[in-house]
């Protein structure tokens, strides 16, 4: 058996992750190893830029039009690289659909995996011990941490990320919302709706 | 034998807290960690396998103390340490070969994060299980070739029998990746499970959990 010896360096650094991370950052900038710029635009990228309304549209899309909701489940990779919208953490995706006898939770009990290019970072409930140990477990009173109450008629799938697949859920349409144009409905396609621990609600002031 | 970051399962009665849970970073550090820690991935002397091994490998108490941020620096930090870019007073010479060392630019932001680090391989690889099939998880999931080594088996799942739902074609296998054992990618399945056979008590009887594994940490259901 082979022995893999890595070391516990991080101990040798300041414990207050603030000077932590200006200590390294020196190191860093003294080799040359680091161009500010490039971390700007990394940044700027996960705040600005790649979030849930990327996959708001493909949710209301699939609602709109049923080919393309086959497309989408069947093929969804090269559906996804046809939009722009796949990328780093999004490299091979899985679109799963809610029924009236199935819902979906998505979560990486190992460590936090999740769809960037479509929802953008996860937040942090997503990453904690709790949701982690617990959805796998006791999916059914996690939701009801979100205030989700499921039919008893609907069995919960829960999707664990161990591979870099990553999963999207594919919420079913309100019925108050059928005859919307694909535009108005990407606002009822809320972050939590594509993770399964919400569902798509009316837009705000509606 | 699991270690701390192999959660699932894991009893734990705390609620789950929904209310920050818009903020993407807590600090200034972290937006810095988060950035400097996608920058280096790009540097190619590791891989993302390497780099969770890494953080899975830090000092339990530390692993279950520290903020999800906090775990990627110091993670970071040894990644850095064992290519001899952040020294420990303990290395006779320097070791650290700037030459293979990649600085990401700016210019390459976009394009190099769009391409991301897909892990699926046209290789044919062995296998042996067909869609429907009923398998069974092997009963031991510590990495067979690395003591302590890295592994995408979790705990919950070893020695318990569910069902093929998906086949995703050969993937890079993290347990040799992690330790630059080379890819060797292997077959990928979803295996659904049922809530029942995984606690004994659930919810409801119907019930599942699907979780990625590998062609290695399966066996013919017997």
């Amino acid at each position: 058996m082979k022995k893999d010896n890595l070391k516990q360096f991080y101990k040798e650094f300041p414990s207050n992750p603030d000077a932590r991370v200006k200590a390294l950052k020196s190191i860093l900038e003294k080799e040359g190893l680091i161009d500010q710029k490039a971390l700007d635009e990394i940044l700027d990228t996960y705040q600005n830029k790649v979030g849930p309304l990327n996959g708001a549209k493909i949710v209301a899309k699939a609602w709109a039009n049923k080919k393309f909701k086959e497309d989408l489940i069947n093929n969804t990779d090269q559906v996804l690289k046809d939009m722009d919208l796949n990328g780093r953490q999004g490299e091979h995706v899985v679109v799963v659909e809610n029924t009236e006898t199935v819902h979906n939770l998505i979560v990486c009990t190992l460590c936090s995996c999740y769809p960037w290019p479509l929802l953008g970072l996860p937040p942090s409930w997503y990453k904690s011990d709790a949701y982690r140990s617990r959805a796998v477990r006791e999916p059914r009173a996690v939701l009801s941490d979100f205030n989700v109450k499921l039919p008893i008629s609907k069995k919960v799938k829960v999707w664990d990320s161990t591979s870099e697949i990553r999963y999207l859920v594919l919420p079913q349409q309100p019925p108050s919302s059928k005859g919307l144009s694909e535009n108005e409905l990407v606002s009822w396609v809320t972050r939590d709706s594509m993770i399964g621990t919400g569902f798509p609600k009316p837009p705000i002031g509606e | 034998m699991s270690k701390a970051h192999d959660m699932g399962g894991r009893l734990d009665s705390r609620r789950i807290d929904i209310t920050s849970s818009d903020v993407k970073f807590k600090a200034d550090w972290e937006k810095e960690v988060f950035a400097i820690t996608l920058a280096l991935g790009f540097s190619s002397l590791w891989n993302l396998d390497r780099s969770r091994y890494a953080r899975e490998s830090l000092e339990p108490k530390d692993y279950l103390q520290f903020g999800y941020f906090e775990k990627w620096l110091a993670g970071l930090i040894n990644l850095l340490g064992e290519n001899g870019i952040i020294k420990d007073g303990t290395e006779s010479e320097d070791n650290f070969k700037k030459s293979s060392f990649r600085v990401l630019e700016a210019k390459n932001v976009k394009k190099l994060l769009h391409m991301g680090g897909p892990t699926k391989r046209d290789s044919t690889t062995e296998k042996n299980f067909n869609l429907g099939e009923t398998v069974s998880v092997r009963a031991n999931n510590s990495n067979t070739k690395v003591e302590k080594g890295h592994t995408r088996l979790p705990d919950y799942v070893k020695g318990r029998t569910g069902k093929v739902i998906a086949y995703h074609g050969s993937h890079v296998f993290p347990d040799a990746n992690a330790h630059f054992l080379g890819e060797s990618p292997e077959a990928l399945y979803s295996i659904e499970f049922k809530s029942q056979d995984l606690w004994g008590k659930c919810e409801h009887v119907e019930d599942t959990v699907v979780v990625d594994l590998w062609e290695s940490y399966l066996e013919k259901f017997k």
